[in-house]
């Protein structure tokens, strides 16, 4: 795979190695390359266990690869250090989860605040009600998470993960905690706002459907990728 | 991002959601009960140095070679004390042909310092007065109207002058302190003084300054004192002069440490599960925050700074409840007691803020300083927890200081020794045990109920928590323990020791022919008489064929020692309330040997050691003994006790006189007036005045550890709450889980209380074994009464520990049990 200017994600010769209970190595991520194009919107699907969340969290530098290298918006992510990499992510990376990871101790809007608190933005109560209106939640932004329902609670999260208005957006299933319905107006909204703000959309699911909307599909199976036809 | 701000942000945006409230609880129920302690203590204890100034009439006493100089007084004036001058000397009282030996002490207007004069005017009764008699008048003791056979109103001469006596001395409060002073009391106006030509260049003269104000005031005097060329030994305070009253005060506020320090290590375990259990519950929220950008620098800060604020708020809250608390006990006090206790310093406000930061610190920080290495992919995999290689040093760190803040509060190296290691060995003890007995019930509960099975599942299932939580819950039964069975025991023994019928009398100088008229006389008044004791009066003439010199010795107890004939006793055993601390005791072919046994204050202040010899002479014969041994005396016994003891067959053939001890009701004075009369060379010594002081001391200790033990309950309550509830939230899904699979509400009742119960009985059990095992080392090496195991330790460790615990576990997981399944499932989402 050649490397191109526009590439705002890339992995090379990506390994990730834990040891299994009995002791034998095993290899979650093995010996993947590959690279995507600024804007794109790419999905990584597999069936449970075959490596895709790992491989996203290496991708987005929340682990470690055991060899191979990332770069992340221009930058190689072995040559930062653990907080070397937080501030990359403040600055330039959202992030969607299938169990939301909303801070349960904090309303709608401050969940949505607390990125632009974390990258030092002004207004941060002022920007997270315009995302929060953005996701139609503008009449919740004083509710608790446990007072939300799902559907709810991760469209409070998509507003979070484009707060800061990140250039690469990695999600992990955002739909699989959702039924078909509320998944697939979540799904709506996750696509729409991509669009509108030109983000880098990685997506890891199992769910054909949801993949089969992104401009490009990765397959994923015992840690190896391969480019599926989309 | 301005973490500080985000911190206080977060804390306020937590308080609404209610976990940083135990937390908060906590520490205010620590900083409350510290500083009410503290400030309490703080007030009893100045309340004890003042009630110890009234039996020495001054806060400090200066013994000077001549009158202070200008110098010395000004030093007194800008300190803001105030100051009375004593001279005190021996003169011939003369009346008509009669002629007396007697100890004058003329005093100033401001005479006494502290406590009050009583002088009886002829009648019954005596009046409490302040100042001298008025010029021209003299004031004398029972001894000097017995044996000079006169009455008030009636002349006696002192050198040029002659002085009208006025009035009999029943009480003066800064007389017979050690030593026994022999000669009866005159005591004149300071303005005649000079008038009797008795003081002047080269006569034996003792100017005894008085001192008397705040204590920053005393202190600083005292630094400048020993800074200008004037010894220690010169130096002369409640501690020093009244031995008996200063092992009580001693002896009390050893209690008072050892509660207050036990009720703050309660609340620091409180704090140290509350904060644990904080810390867990925001593993996720860490995560989250490290995967939105924030670097571990931002983390530390944000929840350092939540520690820091809940330390200030806490602190504050704790602080001023605190003060509030111990104000509104000391208005409940019974009036007898709450009379003269000065205002608490500004110490226990001090302490309080200090606390409520170091004990955030030393028990929080380690859990709150995790929550920085929880790795962002904990957002992915949850069961990742922190890697903590750096918390070990933090712990190191935590220990530090807690060490350091026990220290400074307990005043008291042994007493701090003994609860710090009490508590590693008890964490230790604790830790093990509770391991062994888990894995133990693990291979038991096969044959138990469903419903005991899985209570008992839940605990082996848990181990590391389990440990922690029998660990916390251990040393929480071993506090209560020792602040109620243990400090009871402790303190009846020393109760104990100073029975309604304590001597208060002590009659010198009576005569071996009169040994049987004066048991027979106090017989009939109805006065218990303990043994009479012999003893010869010598005078020390060489160390080590040195002559002694009073001269050579400072002013001060020394000197008196060497001036005045020593008493020495015999005694064939080492009397009970008497500790070897060199030496060895006389065995029965040693009974006639030169062997002298010295009590080591007094060794220390003569300057002898083990090996000395001491020349003594009775009369025209001299005699030389060694020192054998030294001893530690319990003043606070109240038993004749001796500063110099030989062996009992030495002095046989010389001179002796008796020495007796005895109870007599304050209402009964006048059986010592009318013995005096009947014996008028036998001398008595009222320790009523110290007896009383220390009793009132006692009292006073005694309620406030009862008040102490109010908040070391709530913070042991406390304690079992917070450990409760570090497993709340695992037990919560469990139950939930269960409830889902069709588990009855009995059978999860039943499998919670059987899991409270295990756990409180561990709890119960090792906590008790710890209580009685820093009991036993209290009583032996820092209060020094004897110790006695007690049943009833066990059995409130065991019984209570168990009950208690599983209550509140029972109570606290209640609601859980209640909610339906589904509630709780998605609330622990």
């Amino acid at each position: 795979m050649r490397a191109t200017e526009q590439a705002i994600v890339r992995a090379r010769d990506l390994v990730k190695q834990v040891d299994s209970p009995s002791g034998e190595p095993l290899r979650i991520v093995n010996d993947v390359s590959l690279e995507v194009r600024a804007g794109q919107s790419v999905a990584v699907v597999g069936v449970s266990g075959s490596g895709k969340s790992t491989l996203l969290a290496l991708l987005a530098g929340l682990d470690t690869p055991t060899a191979g290298s990332v770069w992340l918006d221009g930058q190689r992510l072995d040559e930062l250090d653990e907080d070397g990499r937080a501030r990359l992510r403040a600055r330039r990376v959202g992030f969607v989860f299938q169990s939301f990871q909303l801070l349960p101790g904090l309303s709608a809007l401050e969940n949505v605040m607390l990125p632009l608190e974390l990258a030092g933005m002004a207004r941060a109560a002022e920007l997270a009600g315009r995302h929060l209106d953005d996701v139609g939640l503008g009449q919740r932004a004083g509710h608790y998470p446990p007072q939300l329902s799902g559907g709810e609670q991760q469209r409070v999260a998509i507003a979070r993960a484009f707060a800061v208005e990140p250039g690469i957006l990695f999600a992990d299933e955002p739909t699989g905690n959702l039924d078909t319905e509320t998944g697939g107006r979540v799904a709506d909204l996750l696509f729409r706002l991509n669009r509108d703000n030109g983000t880098t959309l990685i997506l890891v699911t199992h769910d054909q459907a949801l993949g089969g909307r992104c401009d490009r599909a990765l397959s994923m199976a015992d840690g190896g990728i391969f480019e599926a036809a989309n | 991002m301005n973490p500080w701000y985000m911190a206080w942000r977060m804390l306020r945006r937590e308080w609404r959601a209610g976990e940083i409230r135990i937390v908060l609880l906590a520490l205010i129920v620590a900083t409350t009960s510290l500083v009410s302690v503290t400030a309490l203590s703080d007030r009893l204890e100045q309340a004890f140095e003042k009630q110890g100034s009234e039996l020495i009439a001054a806060d400090l006493v200066v013994e000077l070679p001549e009158p202070p100089d200008r110098e010395l007084i000004e030093q007194a004036e800008d300190r803001g004390l105030a100051h009375t001058l004593a001279v005190e000397f021996r003169s011939v009282a003369v009346r008509g042909n009669e002629t007396l030996l007697t100890e004058v002490k003329a005093v100033g207007p401001e005479y006494p310092l502290r406590g009050r004069l009583r002088v009886s005017a002829g009648g019954d009764g005596s009046l409490a007065v302040s100042g001298p008699p008025a010029t021209g008048e003299a004031w004398v003791d029972t001894q000097l109207i017995a044996r000079m056979g006169i009455a008030v109103g009636d002349s006696l001469s002192l050198g040029r002058t002659t002085f009208t006596i006025a009035g009999v001395i029943t009480f003066e409060p800064d007389r017979g302190g050690m030593g026994f002073s022999l000669a009866p009391r005159v005591m004149i106006n300071e303005t005649d003084l000079t008038a009797t030509g008795l003081v002047g260049p080269g006569s034996r003269v003792d100017y005894r300054w008085m001192l008397a104000g705040e204590p920053p005031g005393i202190q600083a005097m005292r630094a400048w004192l020993l800074d200008n060329g004037v010894a220690e030994g010169e130096l002369e305070d409640v501690r020093n002069a009244r031995p008996r009253f200063r092992s009580a005060l001693d002896r009390g506020t050893s209690f008072l440490s050892l509660a207050t320090l036990v009720s703050v290590l309660l609340a620091g375990i409180a704090i140290s599960r509350a904060t644990q259990y904080y810390a867990r519950r925001h593993w996720d929220h860490a995560a989250i925050m490290r995967c939105l950008g924030a670097t571990q620098a931002d983390i530390t800060r944000i929840y350092v700074g939540q520690l820091v604020v809940l330390s200030l708020a806490g602190g504050l809250a704790g602080s001023v409840l605190g003060y509030v608390a111990q104000q509104g006990l000391v208005w409940m006090l019974p009036a007898m007691m709450s009379v003269d206790l000065p205002l608490p310093s500004y110490r226990p406000l001090l302490v309080g803020l200090a606390a409520s930061l170091m004990a955030v610190l030393g028990f929080g920080l380690p859990a709150m300083a995790r929550l920085r290495e929880v790795p962002a992919m904990r957002v992915i995999r949850r069961e990742l927890g922190p890697v903590p290689p750096r918390v070990r040093v933090l712990y190191g760190a935590a220990a530090a200081v807690i060490t350091g803040f026990v220290f400074w509060l307990a005043d008291n190296t042994a007493l701090a020794l003994w609860i710090i290691g009490g508590t590693a060995g008890t964490l230790l003890l604790l830790a093990g045990a509770a391991a062994a007995m888990i894995r133990l019930l693990g291979r038991w509960r096969g044959g138990l109920g469903a419903s005991w099975r899985f209570g008992i599942g839940s605990l082996v299932r848990r181990g590391g928590s389990t440990v922690a939580q029998v660990v916390a819950l251990g040393i929480g039964v071993m506090g209560l323990l020792l602040l109620t069975v243990v400090r009871t025991d402790l303190f009846n023994a020393w109760d104990e020791r100073l029975p309604a019928d304590t001597p208060n009398h002590f009659l010198i100088n009576i005569q071996a022919d009169q040994v049987a008229g004066v048991e027979a006389f106090l017989e009939d008044n109805g006065a218990d008489v303990s043994r009479l004791t012999p003893l010869v009066r010598a005078r020390l003439t060489a160390i080590n064929d040195e002559p002694v010199d009073p001269d050579d010795y400072e002013q001060g107890f020394a000197r008196r020692m060497v001036q005045r004939a020593a008493n020495l006793s015999w005694l064939a055993e080492l009397p009970e309330d008497n500790e070897l601390v060199a030496g060895q005791w006389w065995s029965p072919d040693q009974w006639d040997a030169g062997l002298v046994s010295v009590e080591r204050d007094y060794a220390e202040a003569l300057g002898l050691s083990m090996g000395d010899e001491l020349t003594y002479r009775v009369a025209d014969r001299t005699f030389d003994v060694h020192v054998h041994n030294l001893r530690e005396v319990s003043w606070d016994s109240f038993s004749p006790n001796f500063f110099l003891i030989v062996p009992p067959d030495l002095l046989a053939d010389f001179p002796q006189s008796y020495i007796t001890s005895f109870y007599l009701p304050a209402e009964r004075g006048d059986v010592i007036a009318r013995l005096i009369e009947r014996f008028p060379n036998v001398t008595d010594i009222d320790v009523d005045a110290v007896l009383t002081q220390v009793r009132r001391l006692m009292d006073r200790v005694n309620w406030s550890l009862q008040f102490i033990f109010v908040f070391a309950l709530l913070a042991g309550a406390l304690v079992l709450v917070a450990a409760v509830q570090t497993t709340r939230a695992e037990r919560r899904r469990e139950i939930a889980v269960l409830r889902a699979l069709g588990a009855q509400q009995r059978q999860l009742r039943l499998g919670l209380l059987s899991e409270f119960a295990v756990l409180g009985l561990l709890s119960g059990l090792l906590g008790a074994v710890a209580a009685g095992l820093i009991g036993f080392g209290l009583a032996e090496l820092v209060f020094d009464i004897p110790y006695r195991w007690s049943l009833e330790l066990w059995l409130v460790g065991l019984l209570g520990g168990g009950a208690g615990i599983a209550l509140i576990g029972y109570l606290a997981s209640r609601p859980d049990i209640k909610a339906t399944a589904w509630q709780v499932l998605r609330q622990s989402e």
